[in-house]
């Protein structure tokens, strides 16, 4: 939808009126923007030979080449653009940023241009990494910083903050939109750069935004990732979700070379719904459905390779020699998937992650404190069962029966630090600092007002289909009481005097802290029912446990380190 | 999708810089040259390549030797350009080409030999204009780690997409244009039925009178038809080896173009990886081109390895994991066409069907 499209049209019109060949410039952040969306044959097709890194120290003169360069406004690569100027390479400068430029930086890239080699100067706000039609991230390097006070790093803190402010702009000017915005209340975070965002749509640059009014304003909904814990802390059993849990997908690659022997075509694969048709039909499909997918994909390409070993007239023959880059790539896609379908049934075979993940949904879905506390200290107990693992279960015990149950609680810190001196249980009571009940919005668990009580009932009543699939992210909620306009002003103050009237047809929700697959996935069900409301996803990163984690750990050190001093 | 020009706004910081710029330079020794240099420069925005090239007097310090070339393309520019020329000849040769293929397709007998000479004439001259654009093709290659490399492998990538998908383009027309004959010749009773009817009526028109000549008329039909058939089976040959020579052609180039959708089409992939991975490519393309003509095809072969004689051709030998099926064994002589999928297991087809 238009989040690929219009950062695909941004790069093309960059290229397009450039005749002769180019090359392209690109920092460390927007070669992950374009490279999601853009493919080198089609940087070839538009005679882009070169693609350099504004960094790279290279000194070779080409002046038969015009320089295209796309980069974040960062002072950064003002001063490497500085530099570039003063003995310019290029034949011809023409400069594209992907968000706002100030004035300021503007004078200093005229001050270095003695030699007048800068043709144009242009915002292309193409600041989002596109990874799925409905899904951006910001792929955010420090992304802890969320969640420490803003007084503990103050710096770090505006960084952050400017930065999710700039791929929020960017969307919305992509988009063509301005949109009112809400705000988590609970999240100190949420709130400033719901704030700040609000600033620069309404005061600072209120002309840039003034795009024609629709008559319902879109949504701009600022959450942080600390209202919903569970999600990125779950199993995941849909294709992306579980590719991005056990394998880790980086701007829609995948890294294999961790697995061993592999081929050396399949040591990093793409993993995009908009170059792969299987991918694409099967991203969200659970794996056992994805295993049937994955035979019948593999009977086909078998089917086609018996043909082609069958040939018996100089027409098949002729055929078969006319279709076989087509023959290769399908050959190439098939090995592809089974090699990854592989890999994991190995990881979830060895980490006996099918025992794990339905104790897991037990926990972040349903009631029954003692038969959660009971699996969850067979799960400590059994051998075979990771560490990571049993820390995650513990943390979703914490989360659950935080208030209710303190002495069990207390039962399974204790053992988990037995377990496992790695892991201290401090990281838990980090967690629930963070993200307990009382910092937290929306109701998680479905357990708060009688309604969501009444809604879990039925649901248990009616059965799941699946055990592993049958978490439903916070995130759906929310989205349900948008649609339904019953979004509380409460919990979800507006900015400003810039108020909904009516439900809005365009949201885009950002959470901070990152995005998980999971949540994606329910998005792009959501905009498939045809509500008369299409969401859009974004995030500081996407998140798996993994990162999760790890992010949860960096902002445990750090806070711990300030509050010493 | 927004965008904001801020090219007037920086045309307007340096243009009130420059002002300020020209009398610190004069200063500094450059003489009242610099700024009527400067001058000259805006003035000539369009001509852009050699816009800066008399600024280089300006600082005699970057190397004098970049000034000189600066503003010139280096010297594989031409090749790409003799390139590209070359491919857009055989795009005009090949709509040529299509209207002699459904010339020659019609029924008619009289002079059925000029459209295959023009038929012949054409195909050898794309093929022949392919091939060398191939062999330049290689001589885009650069070694060395240079950036200039890197372009010139890209131009190269671009360069042999193109041509690719001309080889495509021709094969597609020439199994077109085989099949169609074929298709013709298994016909060809058919059509001497028709023509036999058509002959017969007319008899019954033209009365006994030409009795004689009647025997004669069909004797002489009779003729042409064995000669259209030996002509087309020629001509059928001929495309034969052609598709065969394409198919060279097509595997050569498949060592350079970059497959959609997997890795080595990513952006990001390319900024690390390019210079790594078109070498490869090339040390496997001019493996292919020492091996010794006349080289035995059963010997064992690894992937990626590429055999090459004036007999056999070996359309695809990919390297991969699952490489069964993968090598397809192409041989012809005067009868048949012979294919396996290894060289043990080589079957022939008739070309006479």
């Amino acid at each position: 939808m238009v989040l690929i499209s219009s950062a695909r049209d941004y790069v093309g019109r960059m290229l397009q009126d450039i005749s002769g060949m180019k090359v392209l410039v690109v920092d460390s952040q927007t070669v992950s923007i374009v490279s999601v969306v853009y493919s080198q044959s089609e940087l070839l097709q538009k005679e882009v030979f070169l693609v350099e890194l504004v960094d790279s120290m290279s000194k070779e003169s080409m002046a038969h080449l015009k320089a295209v360069y796309f980069l974040r406004p960062t002072s950064e690569n003002i001063q490497h653009l500085r530099r570039h100027l003063a003995s310019p390479r290029f034949g011809e400068y023409h400069l594209f940023f992907s968000n706002i430029l100030k004035t300021t930086q503007i004078q200093v890239l005229a001050d270095s241009d003695e030699q007048e080699v800068v043709k144009q100067v242009q915002e292309f706000y193409a600041d989002f990494v596109a990874i799925d039609p409905c899904h951006f991230t910001l792929n955010m390097p420090l992304n802890h910083i969320y969640m420490l006070p803003a007084v503990v790093d103050p710096p770090s803190s505006q960084n952050f903050c400017d930065r999710a402010v700039d791929g929020i702009a960017a969307v919305f000017l992509a988009l063509k939109r301005r949109p009112v915005i809400r705000y988590q209340r609970t999240s100190d975070i949420a709130k400033r750069i719901a704030q700040e965002a609000s600033k620069l749509m309404y005061e600072q640059e209120s002309g840039l935004f003034d795009f024609r009014r629709t008559e319902i304003s879109p949504l701009l909904l600022i959450i942080d990732r600390r209202d919903d814990p569970v999600t990125p802390l779950l199993n995941q059993w849909t294709y992306q979700a579980m590719v991005h849990e056990l394998l880790g997908i980086e701007d829609n690659k995948v890294n294999l070379r961790s697995i061993g022997k592999i081929s050396e075509d399949h040591q990093e694969v793409v993993l995009s719904s908009e170059q792969d048709a299987f991918f694409k039909a099967n991203m969200y499909e659970n794996f056992g459905d994805l295993g049937m997918n994955i035979k019948q994909m593999v009977d086909e390409f078998q089917q086609i390779a018996k043909s082609n070993q069958n040939i018996q007239t100089i027409e098949d023959m002729a055929k078969f020699v006319d279709n076989y880059p087509e023959y290769r790539r399908m050959q190439g896609n098939v090995s592809k998937h089974v090699t990854m379908v592989t890999e994991m049934s190995k990881i979830v075979e060895e980490r006996k992650l099918m025992l794990v993940s339905q104790t897991e949904q037990e926990l972040a879905c349903n009631g029954g404190q003692v038969a959660a506390f009971e699996a969850v200290i067979n799960l400590l107990n059994n051998e075979s069962i990771s560490d990571v693992d049993r820390l995650r279960l513990v943390m979703l015990y914490a989360l659950r029966y935080e208030k209710e149950s303190s002495v069990q609680l207390m039962q399974l810190f204790n053992k988990l630090s037995s377990l496992s001196a790695k892991y201290k249980p401090g990281l838990v009571q980090f967690l629930l600092k963070q993200a307990g009940v009382d910092k937290r919005t929306g109701d998680l668990f479905g357990n708060r007002d009688l309604l969501n009580i009444a809604r879990n009932m039925a649901r248990g009543l009616k059965g799941v289909e699946n055990v592993y699939t049958q978490h439903q992210p916070l995130l759906f909620q929310t989205m349900e009481s948008i649609t339904k306009g019953r979004l509380r002003d409460l919990d979800y103050p507006f900015v400003g005097n810039h108020f909904q009237q009516g439900r809005p047809q365009e949201v885009v929700i950002f959470i901070i802290g990152g995005t998980t697959y999971e949540e994606a996935r329910v998005v792009t069900l959501q905009n498939a029912t045809n509500s008369g409301t299409r969401f859009i996803l974004g995030g500081s990163v996407v998140l798996n446990s993994k990162r999760f984690l790890k992010d949860l750990e960096e902002a445990q050190r750090i806070a711990r380190a300030s509050s010493a001093v | 999708m927004a965008t904001r020009n801020r090219t007037p706004l920086y045309r307007k910081y340096r243009d009130a810089l420059r002002n300020v710029r020209v009398p610190s330079h004069s200063s500094s020794g450059g003489g009242g040259g610099a700024g009527p240099v400067i001058e000259l420069v805006s003035t000539s925005l369009l001509h852009s390549n050699r816009s800066y090239a008399p600024l280089s007097t300006d600082d005699p310090g970057s190397s004098s030797n970049g000034a000189h070339t600066m503003g010139l393309s280096p010297a594989w520019v031409d090749i790409s350009e003799e390139i590209s020329a070359n491919m857009q000849r055989v795009r005009t040769k090949m709509s040529e080409l299509a209207k002699a293929h459904g010339k020659a397709l019609m029924p008619s007998f009289g002079d059925g030999k000029e459209d295959q000479h023009l038929i012949e004439a054409l195909t050898h001259e794309i093929t022949d204009l392919l091939k060398r654009s191939e062999k330049k093709l290689q001589r885009l290659a650069a070694s060395g780690p240079s950036e200039d490399s890197n372009v010139r492998k890209n131009v190269q990538r671009s360069l042999a997409t193109d041509l690719q998908n001309l080889s495509m383009e021709l094969r597609k027309k020439q199994s077109a244009y085989l099949k169609r004959l074929r298709q013709q010749k298994e016909g060809q009773d058919g059509v001497d039925l028709e023509m036999n009817l058509n002959g017969s009526r007319s008899d019954v028109e033209d009365d006994e009178f030409s009795d004689l000549s009647f025997n004669e008329h069909q004797m002489s039909k009779l003729k042409k038809s064995e000669a259209f058939t030996r002509e087309r089976e020629r001509e059928i040959q001929q495309v034969v080896e052609s598709v065969n020579e394409l198919a060279q052609i097509m595997k050569d180039l498949s060592i350079l173009v970059i497959d959609q959708g997997t890795i080595v089409d990513r952006i990001d992939y390319n900024i690390q990886n390019v210079t790594a991975s078109v070498e490869e490519g090339f040390k496997q393309l001019q493996k292919l081109f020492i091996l010794p003509a006349g080289r035995e095809n059963t010997e064992e072969r690894g992937d990626g390895e590429v055999c090459y004689d004036p007999h056999h051709h070996v359309f695809y030998h990919a390297g991969s994991s699952y490489s069964e099926g993968d090598i397809l064994v192409i041989k012809s002589d005067g009868n048949s066409v012979y294919y396996g999928l290894d060289a043990s297991s080589v079957t022939a087809i008739p070309i006479q069907s």
